[in-house]
């Protein structure tokens, strides 16, 4: 759904970069949180019996951020099964071991089943059972008082979303229909760098086309445990040897190293080093795509010159990096020589260093040097499929300030940064209050770096309401828990999912809801009913513009034209909005496509063809939209008759930057902001690992989506909990064996966790899996299995975005 | 009557453990460690940080090999275990007596107990809850993201695993016992 | 008609029956008895309850100590027939008096190895009626528990005849038992020899150990027998048996350990995986150094070869110290057998890589391998009263 901004909210001017905007609205992925399992012995899996009460009901997973479609099983009622569904590009007919494991999630008796309110201290995890009206009543009560006692500020009400499908309902109600602007996001700890970087640099995120590309550079990202689709199914059909070289650049040797035909482990934090050494070879050798540099990148030859006159030569990177000159040089020529089928993988999550927007810039460019962008084997854009529109109108509240941590990152967006807003509460810097706080599928407890403070901010508020499935950490910080249905249960905001074969996939519910548990659009609407008058009535005592509208036009009128009615753009079922969203661009036929199979898309029959049981073809291939970008044809290819006129003309493009080129430099926000138009390495942003401490680095995995699948029985079965990988001599010498209990302890605190010495791992670094140790009693399986990593992790980010600098923190290890 | 097998691309294997998951899901097997019809093996790896062998470090999907000549039904005093119509191998739990034999005989560790029959349980290529009911393939092999798995009929010349089969090179597991596995490792 | 005609026994009364002579060894033995037999109770009313869950056996190693256990006590039961056999069916002279109370043995050895196996299989119930209705006939387990079974038949008759005198007919049920006896034991050896996937257990070996072993164990058997039953004060016939008893067990042991070595050799020759590396574990393990070669082996043989076989009393003492290692070597059969991994890779992220197969039997399973042996001193007792086991003027 849309909010439509009414004509105040120009004037009020608080449009947010339009980078940092990217991070909200980028399709794509990262963190997530959510549900699962439990019950251990006896428990029986289902087995499907093909009775004739048999229904095959498709819909979308939840248990990451991937939404690969399935279809589910269900038998008179129960989920026996969930399939993968063929027909969606993006998930290309697969159903990971978590996607799988969606049947534990439904059947975890752990799941939040019904409102709580908080009975006993915060934190104490005692609550009763209340009904959904009593809840809301609670709320609304807490909130008049708030929100009356700060005179219509409505950012005194700071909330928080996980990725989701319905995280946009979530946020468009809190932030547009209540109206506050103090809203973080996962985009902080998460990605929110990388869209930055390739958004201001190329005009987008793009997609790596693993499918065509025949070399990558995958740097720290690891597709085969950190699972992304397509691109982890696209990459592994062809590694080995199979047509696609990949070098992965990681200081653990991952599956995704299994996988490569080198493998670079590199200093931790040192990345942009390793890049700014590669452009320095490519330039120095002139080994760049000439044409199409000269067409499409502005600022080049400064960039050259700046690279070359700072010397970044690969002997100056080998020391900083511990990566050999001559495989700097190699990985640099061999790029080129691939290009433009050649990608500097993108990467998901990568809060990493404080310099890691700068690094992003930096593979961005060097991607963009070898021609790979917008080309079939590169970086492309894709297609979206436009969906209909859904537009409520939002209410100005000339009272609602800025949010609180504007001023501590060069370019604070609207989707925040967690650790910068979170820690401004509490230093106390904060220009005005934040009392309230509302989290939808996230779990900051176990999910920002610093777990100590985060509880010390929850514990800082007169009202906590937490939306969610599990009662994970931070559920038993709330004050009102309000239970969501569970991804099978219910029916979310259909989604168009760009890319070369764009789609238009929807979750449909597969099963009833079995407890007194809601989908957010419904506890929105539960809770504009509840909130709109009383909040009105605030607004009308403090809001002069609102006084003065409403002379103009008379209440009733600006209360229901402005948008006061909160619950206005909620009434109507989620059915019925995805209907509309989708009939009234591709008619009728296609809304029964969608919802018969799960995913449309025009000429879905035609195009949609089975070529083997593990091959599909979703569109042919002069359909499918790799180069999308406008531009002219510059017909003066290089005369040689013998290569295909379309594989080396040089299209000069109008990408989406501000140049409508991709940019080398941005001096705009050099001069504004005082960030480096062009990446630069800044010594004094690195922190080298003193001699016999770790640097610490977390990671996902392919069985466990961070704290939200920590207990489900299946996968726990597969990964029962974290170990921290440390090396094998390292270990020795320190009489470290497999198994044993170690203490990690960083400045702001300490773990115990479990050893698994190994040689996949440097000397001066140790990692372990994200999302474990859940203090959470409630969770059966999930409580005090194995180590929270935000417990070690230092609470820094980087300063441009105030993303999450995760992979700075010193750490010592001791046998326990 | 068909002759299933199934060939797999294991090179293109992540260990990710989706077939795993499908298959606890699919034939309701318990959870437990040891209770697993299908498994992925990983060697440790060879060398020395930064010096690993990427090539000692492979991936190694695997299950039931669905022996033509298979030791475990040999070894069955009471004929429980035994060569279905398609060649498959299962068991018939009415008729095990859980002497598990065909555990010890098993060149490949396919078998496991399933606490709920108190019999021999093992891979049975989805007989009873896919094949049975028209579906041709497993629930393993359409789950993954890779596609590592081709499963058909090897008696079918036309099909696609007897044309993969003719065009790949590929070995079998421990062939040298004579087994004649029905699961081959395409190169 | 009469029943003791046919088969004489004695009568009890009820104390009759519980009256013995209290010497301490004999309280030690009623005690030790009690004791056991409690032991094996409550073991299986812990099996009943839990299942296999009581035992320590895994997917990897199916077979445990009470495999082990039967296998010990089977092997007993035939290495008693057999070498009773060597009298009475073969009549070499000195061994015609160990007649009945060699096949009472044999029998309750046999009946306590059922016992036994009983709270191994799954289903012992489901197996008599499906190894009648489907015979698997490529099983070495369908033969060798099909061949046991005929075997207790036949020794049931022939202890019959012989305690009724009927020697025509003990004979030919003798033979009968020592032919099928044989034949079920070496099948038992190829419930190991068959195994093709098993390196260290595949070939011919373990059919004719088996053979060996038993005769060993028969010995053993009937030293501490005889020792029991004359409380070590030996009348002159059984003193000459015993003395040519021993030097039989010298020969047989002689011949044992000739087996073992050559075994080992060509076991480790080669280095060949999953036969060289376990044979090397094996040979190096406390179990069959100190249990199956020092106890099993070396101390009788000494005794024997120091003593030229005349040391009877110090033998029957060696006798004990001989079962308990025919027991590890049977345990190290069974455990070496399954000690290589079939599936050598890991599967589990956060494991070590599998090295060899572990296996520490639960306390359940040793109260009920133990405690069975208590049964099979009570079946002896009730035996002992009710029959004249003894070699009598009358003949057998
Ligand atoms: S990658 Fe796995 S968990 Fe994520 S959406 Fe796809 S199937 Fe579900
Ligand atoms: S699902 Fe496929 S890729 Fe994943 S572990 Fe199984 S075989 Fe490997
Ligand atoms: S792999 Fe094992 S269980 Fe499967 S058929 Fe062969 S011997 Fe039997």
């Amino acid at each position: 759904m849309k909010t439509e901004l009414s004509r105040r909210r120009f004037l009020q001017g608080t449009v947010a970069l339009s980078i940092v905007g990217a991070t909200a609205a980028a399709t794509a992925l990262a963190k997530t949180e959510h549900k699962s399992k439990s019950k251990i012995v006896d428990f029986g899996l289902t087995k499907t019996q093909w009775s004739d009460k048999l229904e095959e009901i498709p819909t979308l997973c939840e248990m990451c951020v991937n939404k690969c479609a399935a279809i589910a099983r269900v038998e008179d009622g129960v989920l026996t099964k969930l399939n993968p569904n063929p027909l969606f590009p993006k998930s290309r007919n697969m159903l990971c071991a978590r996607g799988n494991a969606g049947i534990q999630a439904l059947e975890d008796p752990d799941r939040l089943k019904y409102p709580l309110i908080r009975v006993g201290e915060r934190g104490e995890g005692k609550f009763k059972r209340v009904t959904w009206d009593e809840a809301n009543e609670y709320i609304k009560d807490k909130m008049v008082k708030i929100i009356d006692e700060e005179k219509d500020n409505r950012s005194t009400i700071g909330y928080c979303a996980g990725e989701g499908m319905a995280e946009h309902t979530y946020a468009s109600f809190m932030g547009d229909k209540i109206g506050s602007l103090n809203y973080v996001n996962h985009g902080s700890i998460c990605l929110a760098t990388t869209i930055a970087g390739y958004t201001l640099t190329l005009g987008g995120y793009g997609q790596a086309d693993l499918e065509n590309a025949d070399y990558v550079i995958m740097a720290g990202a690891n597709r085969a445990e950190a699972i992304v689709t397509p691109d982890t199914m696209d990459m592994f059909k062809r590694t080995k040897g199979r047509g696609l070289k990949m070098v992965v650049v990681d200081p653990r040797f991952t599956n995704t190293a299994a996988h490569a035909d080198t493998w670079l482990p590199i200093e931790v934090g040192t990345d942009l080093a390793f890049v700014l050494a590669m452009t320095h070879v490519v330039m120095t050798e002139e080994r760049y795509n000439k044409r199409f540099c000269e067409e499409n990148l502005s600022d080049f030859e400064a960039y050259k010159k700046h690279i070359i006159d700072k010397n970044y030569t690969p002997e100056w990177a080998q020391a900083i990096t511990g990566i050999k000159a001559d495989d700097i040089r190699e990985t640099a020529r061999d790029f080129m020589a691939h290009a433009p089928r050649a990608i500097y993988y993108q990467g998901r999550r990568t809060a990493w260093s404080l310099q890691d927007y700068q690094l992003r810039r930096a593979q961005a460019i060097f991607s963009a040097m070898g021609g790979g962008i917008d080309k079939k084997g590169g970086i492309i854009f894709g297609k979206k499929l436009p969906l209909g529109e859904h537009s409520i109108p939002s209410p100005m509240y000339d009272n609602a300030l800025e949010r609180i941590e504007k001023s501590k990152a060069a370019s604070i967006g609207n989707s925040g940064s967690w650790i910068a807003w979170r820690n401004t509460i509490i230093d106390g810097t904060a220009p005005y209050p934040v009392r309230a706080f509302f989290a939808y599928k996230q779990n900051p407890m176990l999910s920002i770096p610093n777990t100590a403070k985060t509880k010390q901010m929850l514990e800082k508020m007169d009202l906590v309401v937490v939306i969610d499935t599990m009662p994970s950490d931070t559920v038993m910080m709330a004050d009102v828990v309000l239970p969501e249905s569970l991804y099978l249960e219910r029916e979310d905001p259909v989604k168009s999912f760009g890319g070369a074969e764009p789609s238009i996939a929807l979750r449909i519910p597969v099963v009833e809801a079995r407890y007194d548990t809601k989908p957010v659009i419904e506890i929105m609407r539960d809770l504009g009913e509840k909130l709109s008058k009383p909040l009105f009535e605030i607004s009308k005592k403090y809001d002069e513009s609102l006084q003065e509208e409403i002379e103009e036009r008379g209440e009733k009128e600006v209360y229901k034209e402005e948008g006061y009615d909160l619950a206005d753009g909620y009434r109507h079922s989620q059915e019925t909005i995805n209907h509309h969203m989708v009939s009234s661009v591709y008619g009728e036929e296609a809304w029964k496509t969608l919802r018969e199979k799960g995913v449309f898309y025009p000429d879905m029959s035609k195009y949609f063809k089975k070529v083997s049981a593990n091959e599909y073809e979703y569109y042919p291939e002069h359909k499918k939209s790799y180069s999308i970008i406008k531009g002219d044809l510059n017909n003066e290819p290089y005369h040689d008759t013998c290569v295909d006129i379309n594989e080396i003309a040089v299209l000069k493009k109008k990408f989406r930057t501000a140049t409508k080129k991709i940019a080398c430099a941005l001096y705009n926000f050099e001069k504004r902001k005082g960030v480096d138009a062009m990446p630069t390495w800044r010594s004094e942003l690195y922190k080298e690992t003193p001699e016999g401490r770790f640097k610490f680095i977390t990671g996902r995995h392919g069985q466990f989506t961070q704290s939200g699948s920590s207990n489900n029985a299946l996968l726990l079965d597969l990964l029962p909990e974290n170990y921290l990988w440390i090396n094998q001599r390292i270990a020795d010498a320190k009489g470290i064996k497999f198994g044993d209990t170690v203490e990690v302890r960083s400045s702001i605190g300490a773990i115990e966790i479990k050893a698994y010495p190994t040689e996949k791992i440097g000397k001066n670094v140790v990692f372990f899996i994200h999302g474990f140790g859940a203090e959470s009693s409630e969770l059966t399986l999930a409580h005090h299995r194995g180590a929270n990593d935000n417990a070690i992790i230092e609470d820094v980010y980087e300063t441009t975005f105030g993303s999450a600098a995760m992979h700075e923190t010193i750490v010592d290890i001791r046998r326990v | 009557m068909a002759r299933y097998g199934m060939a797999l691309d294991y090179k293109s294997c992540i260990n990710c453990k989706a077939c795993e998951s499908a298959c606890k899901e699919e034939n309701g097997i318990l959870l437990g460690a040891d209770k697993h019809r299908i498994w992925v093996g990983v060697k440790d790896i060879e060398g020395i940080f930064p010096d690993l062998s990427i090539s000692s470090s492979g991936f190694e999907p695997s299950q039931c090999q669905q022996c033509d000549n298979a030791p475990c039904q040999t070894v069955c005093p009471t004929n429980a275990t035994y060569y279905d119509d398609n060649g498959v191998v299962r068991v018939n739990p009415e008729q095990c007596i859980l002497c598990t034999y065909c555990m010890e005989a098993c060149p490949y560790d396919a078998r496991y107990i399933d606490d709920r029959t108190m019999t021999v349980d093992k891979c049975n290529f989805c007989s009873d809850t896919r094949l049975i009911n028209g579906e041709t393939t497993t629930a393993c092999q359409a789950t993954c993201p890779t596609k590592v798995r081709i499963f058909g009929d090897l008696d079918d010349p036309e099909s696609e695993i007897s044309l993969v089969l003719r065009a790949r090179d590929h070995h079998s597991m421990k062939e040298h016992l004579g087994t004649k596995p029905k699961l081959f490792y395409l190169t | 008609m009469n029943f003791k005609k046919i088969l004489p026994y004695n009568r009890h009364t009820f104390s009759s029956f519980f009256s013995f002579e209290r010497t301490p060894l004999n309280v030690f033995m009623l005690m030790l008895t009690v004791g056991l037999v409690g032991f094996l109770l409550y073991g299986i009313s812990v099996y009943l309850q839990h299942g296999h869950h009581a035992y320590g056996v895994t997917r990897q190693h199916p077979w445990g100590l009470l495999i082990a256990m039967y296998v010990f006590f089977v092997v007993s039961s035939t290495g008693l027939c057999i070498m009773s056999s060597l009298g009475h069916v073969f009549n070499i002279k000195a061994f015609q008096i160990i007649g009945k109370r060699a096949i009472i043995g044999a029998i309750i050895a046999i009946l306590t190895g059922f016992l036994v196996i009983a709270f191994e299989i799954g289903h012992p119930v489901r197996m008599v009626i499906y190894n009648v209705l489907t015979p698997g006939l490529t099983s070495a387990i369908w033969w060798m528990g099909t061949l046991y079974g005929m075997y207790l038949f036949f020794i049931i008759l022939e202890f019959f005849f012989l305690n009724n005198g009927n020697h025509k007919y003990s004979k030919i049920f003798g033979l009968a038992g020592l032919i099928v006896g044989l034949a079920a034991h070496s099948n038992l050896g190829a419930v190991f020899g068959f195994l093709v996937a098993r390196p260290i257990a595949n070939g011919v070996f373990f059919p004719l150990y088996f053979i060996l072993s038993a005769m060993v164990t028969g010995s053993y058997l009937l030293f501490l027998i005889y020792g029991w039953r004359y409380k070590m004060k030996f009348p002159p016939e059984v003193k000459k048996f015993m003395v040519t008893l021993a030097q039989v067990l010298g020969l047989l042991l002689a011949i044992l350990i000739f087996f073992e070595i050559w075994r080992a050799l060509t076991a480790i020759y080669g280095m060949m995986p999953e036969r060289g590396d376990i044979a090397i574990h094996m040979i190096t393990s406390k179990n069959f150094l100190i249990g199956e070669f020092l106890l099993g082996m070396l101390i009788p043989f000494v005794v024997i070869v120091y003593s030229r076989g005349r040391a009877i009393k110090t033998l029957v003492y060696t006798s004990i110290t001989g079962m308990v290692g025919i027991f590890w070597m049977r345990y190290d059969l069974v455990h070496d057998t399954q000690l290589a991994p079939m599936m050598p890779l890991k599967i589990r992220e956060y494991s070590l890589p599998p090295g060899l197969v572990e296996y520490t039997p639960t306390s359940i399973e040793w109260m009920i391998a133990i405690g069975a042996i208590g049964v099979s001193f009570m079946m002896y007792y009730t035996a002992d009263k009710f029959f004249n086991l003894d070699h009598d003027a009358k003949g057998h």
